[in-house]
């Protein structure tokens, strides 16, 4: 395969790879260019791709609207599901991962269909639970939907990280005299941290991005930022220029995350089938 | 000269230089053995021979024709791969059949020259399994089957054995003579395994650091070396060898001194294989003194580590009913003309 | 024995179960549990819209509506299975023709494959929102040059248009996930072990044969569990289109799981809506477990070099 290829393949490869560049990003940019218009520029029925940027559709919806506590809901919403997530699924991955017992795999794929089920199913059964608990409309019902369904994805992904370790390691530390516990905290969990980190990153984003469950939860108080949005476009009269605003808010942090987390994301996305 | 490689050099994208102008030619129905430790570039030249490398500079011609910018499939080339390569969703039959259909021979033909050449390489009874269900003797089998099915002029093997057991390694090496034998092929075969060298090559060379340090005949290789590397690098054990200086017909090395005629003064490297050093009475004139180490029990022969001051040598004898205890004294004799001498600083053979 | 020792080792009989407890019981009682919940009141006929219905047993009357009495449902269904198909399909003809392409041309692939992320990153509420703002009558950027280049009528706007509202919402999903396709795909392709690719080029195999022959049965595995995984995905697709179309106009573009939605959120119907539910989540399982069947498929395949090597 280290044979060069000829110059006219090359050529065409890449003018196709430039279009598919362009096609992906564009509409994002748009919006991102969208964001910084006012009203004129906005509506212009030919697409205005140069125009003099006004900073004022950010302050307009976030503080005139009152938007800014969405984004801190979000935030605390995607911080706090990940975290119980990776709290409680890390230990769970790491028994798949080296132990054996009646039903391993069974209980294992069990996991994965709690993540398979359409959220639209689980739904509406969640929100007479919630109802009844009296926590629907609060943040913690969010936060407890996102941590039980990504919960899967962690004891997914994080086997794999931690079949990855060699089981000797574990073994010397125990030789050693740490207990079992002791050698998964101390030994295991530093080694897996990349692996770990990877998959906190990846539970957020999706924590971050998820709609239906918050939109079926939460009506007001404790809304994130994907169930606000759809609120500012109305049949007539919307306001582009903010809800643009809106949607950069809402995903600047996850295009930042993604750079980041790119090589372990294949992984993840499949469930730890892919290693990419 | 058939199969010409002309002052090819390959730099890989990573920067690592694999070869450096590597000139060799050979004949067809040669087996030539590529012999080299890793990191020589036996296999690159062995790659680009395949046409599955680019060399980055000179040509490859076989029968007078410049073939350096085919690709692999247009080079009548077979190949054996180490890890037997193996199509792993086919059964042995289309693994062997391959090649074949790919050059759109007749169905009926295809089903003579695979029977025929299974036959050959006794797999005959594993044509309907599939690779996964093959042991490592008769993958390989299978291998080699599939590089020689559809008789081209030349064909490569790239450490075939290294993934052998022992025992079975011996075996397939006899069947590789048998085939090359009754095949009448050109056979290029990289190893870095001396004794395959030594018993499969008509002609051997031997590479390192992407260069071309002697090619001759595996009996010329052990008997006379080109150079310390050589020496060293065929026979096992290892040649002995001594750093050195020679003045007024006398070598004198770290320990001890020798007696030798027709060297220039000024330093020097000796050198004599473990088997060619003679145990000799107490008594006797010419002797240099060693003290036992430890003693190696290789039957039928034994190995004798023996230490003299800074200097230390392997002898290698027939098994006597007792070997040396440690510590005894050793007498032993350097025949001059077992002796091999090599340039101190070079290393080249004087 | 000492006591710390003793100590030691009940933890670590303990510890095994102990580890999985939290994970199971929390799964269990927020998903399994509302999941038999969901069944219980599906043979129901709870409603909020209607104080009579407060949660009679009624057997399987759901599912004889759904089965019989129900052209929405149906509609909607049939509709979310060629969404289903059309989008999956394109997706994965594009995303494997793109993987192939940056497999081999591109040396240095990171940046690339990055860049191409970003439309599967971004929420899909986002993703909704961006295309609804494109795609919009009077000002939309997309609808402007397709009217220049004449895919569009003066008046017409793509997402109030009965023709191509389907086609738009399938071409979205497209430029949302068929990166995902890509980047698994070409995750495959750098797995792939070089010495059978060889061996078909010293065999005599041009570059089609060698991707036909070799490539592609190697391959396999990934495929199908790209597959799988997209229409799963799929299947279940809400925010997007709910965003976009909400599900018109008229019932054009009702996937299941919006006409789900509606059943349940909207007319309050919530016996008859986990019926529907149901029958979201029994394809789902289905389709869940043959992708897992997929992945064991994958794991556990001969090596792919063939012997024992």
């Amino acid at each position: 395969m280290d044979r060069p290829a000829s110059r006219p393949w090359v050529a065409f490869a890449w003018a196709v790879l430039a279009v598919a560049v362009v096609v992906a990003l564009t509409p994002y940019l748009w919006i991102v260019l969208a964001s910084f218009k006012n009203r004129v520029d906005l509506f212009a029925s030919i697409p205005k791709w140069t125009f003099t940027p006004t900073l004022a559709n950010y302050p307009a919806v976030f503080i005139g609207k009152d938007y800014w506590p969405l984004a801190i809901n979000s935030l605390v919403i995607s911080t706090s599901s990940t975290a119980l997530c990776i709290a409680i699924g890390a230990p769970a991955a790491y028994v798949f991962a080296r132990m054996d017992f009646p039903g391993k795999e069974d209980l294992f794929f069990f996991f994965l269909t709690t993540r398979m089920a359409p959220p639209i199913s689980i739904a509406v059964p969640l929100f007479l639970f919630f109802t009844a608990l009296g926590l629907i409309d609060t943040i913690y019902a969010v936060v407890i939907a996102h941590t039980s369904f990504n919960l899967s994805l962690v004891v997914w992904m994080m086997r794999g990280f931690f079949a990855d370790i060699p089981r000797e390691i574990d073994e010397a530390a125990v030789m050693d005299g740490r207990s079992r516990l002791g050698a998964f905290l101390f030994i295991v969990v530093p080694l897996a941290a990349p692996g770990l980190a990877a998959t906190a990153v990846l539970c957020f984003i999706l924590s971050w991005n998820e709609f239906l469950y918050a939109f079926i939860l939460v009506a007001f108080e404790g809304r994130p930022l994907t169930v606000g949005i759809p609120g500012l476009v109305t049949p007539h009269g919307t306001l582009w220029g903010q809800v643009a605003a809106v949607a950069i808010v809402a995903t600047l942090p996850i295009v930042v995350f993604t750079f980041i987390v790119q090589r372990q994301l294949v992984r993840g996305l499949t469930f730890g089938a892919v290693k990419g | 000269m058939d199969i010409v490689f002309e002052g090819i050099s390959k730099v890989f994208p990573d920067g690592t230089a694999a070869l450096h102008g590597l000139d060799l030619a050979f004949e067809t129905g040669e087996f030539i053995v590529l012999l080299g430790p890793s990191g020589s570039g036996k296999t690159t030249a062995c790659r680009v021979l395949a046409g599955l490398e680019n060399p980055t500079g000179g040509r490859i011609l076989v029968g007078g024709r410049d073939i350096t910018a085919l690709p692999p499939r247009l080079r009548g080339i077979g190949m054996v791969f180490q890890n037997y390569a193996l199509y792993s969703h086919k059964t042995v039959f289309e693994n062997i059949a391959y090649p074949l259909r790919v050059r759109k021979i007749p169905r009926a033909e295809i089903e003579r020259s695979v029977k025929a050449m299974a036959d050959l390489l006794q797999i005959g009874r594993y044509l309907n399994r599939k690779p996964g269900q093959l042991s490592g003797g008769q993958a390989q089998r299978v291998a080699v089957a599939r590089a020689l099915v559809w008789q081209p002029d030349i064909c490569l093997m790239d450490e075939p054995l290294s993934n052998l057991d022992a025992l079975l390694r011996l075996h397939m090496r006899t069947e590789l003579k048998r085939l090359h034998r009754e095949l009448r092929k050109t056979f290029v075969f990289v190893t870095h395994d001396q004794e395959e060298a030594m018993t499969l090559a008509t002609r051997v060379a031997v590479l390192r650091d992407g260069e071309l340090v002697q090619f001759d005949t595996p009996q010329t290789v052990y008997r006379k070396p080109a150079s310390r590397f050589v020496a060293e690098f065929m026979g096992r054990p290892a040649m002995n060898t001594f750093d050195g200086a020679v003045a007024g017909g006398n070598f004198r090395a770290a320990g001890f001194d020798l007696p030798v005629t027709g060297l220039p003064d000024g330093p020097i490297t000796l050198g004599i294989r473990p088997e060619q050093i003679e145990l000799v009475d107490a008594s006797a004139a010419d002797a240099v003194v060693f003290e036992v180490d430890v003693v190696d029990h290789v039957e039928p022969d034994m190995l004798i580590f023996a230490r003299r001051g800074a200097s230390g040598l392997i002898v290698r004898t027939p098994n006597g009913t007792r070997g040396p205890e440690h510590g005894a004294l050793l007498h032993l004799r350097f025949p001059s003309g077992a002796m091999h001498a090599f340039d101190a600083k070079t290393g080249q053979r004087l | 024995m000492t006591a710390s020792t003793r100590g030691t080792l009940l933890l670590d009989r303990g510890v095994g179960p102990l580890l999985v407890l939290p994970a199971t019981l929390l799964v269990v009682v927020f998903l399994v549990g509302p999941f038999y919940y969901m069944m219980y009141t599906a043979l129901t006929d709870l409603s909020f819209a209607d104080a009579s219905r407060n949660g009679n047993f009624v057997g399987l009357d759901n599912f004889r509506k759904l089965m019989r009495d129900d052209p929405l449902f149906w509609d909607s269904f049939l509709l979310t299975l060629r969404f289903v198909v059309l989008a999956v399909s394109i997706e994965f003809v594009l995303g494997f023709a793109l993987a192939f392409l940056i497999f081999r041309f591109v040396a240095r692939q990171r940046l690339l494959t990055t860049l191409l992320l970003i439309p599967m990153m971004i929420a899909p509420v986002a993703v909704g929102l961006i295309w609804r703002l494109l795609l919009q009558g009077d000002f939309g950027m997309v609808t402007y040059y397709m009217r220049k280049v004449g895919l569009l009528s003066q008046n017409a706007a793509v997402l109030s248009s009965p023709d191509l509202v389907f086609p738009a919402i399938v071409a979205i999903d497209v430029w949302q996930w068929t990166p995902f396709v890509t980047l698994v795909m070409l995750a495959g392709l750098m797995s792939l072990p070089r010495s059978p690719i060889e061996a078909a080029m010293m065999d005599g195999a041009g570059p089609v044969r060698v991707f036909l022959d070799v490539m592609l049965p190697l391959l396999k595995p990934i495929i199908a569990l790209v597959l799988l995984l997209r229409g799963i995905d799929a299947f279940k697709e809400f925010d997007k289109v709910f965003i976009m179309t909400g599900g018109g106009p008229g019932t054009l573009t009702e996937l299941v799981s919006i006409y789900a939605y509606r059943v349940n959120f909207r007319n309050w119907d919530l016996g008859y809506g986990a019926a529907v539910a149901f029958m979201v989540y029994l394809v789902v399982l289905i389709l869940c477990s043959i992708f897992y069947k997929a992945i064991y498929w994958s794991a556990n395949r001969p090596a792919p070099l063939g012997g024992h090597g």
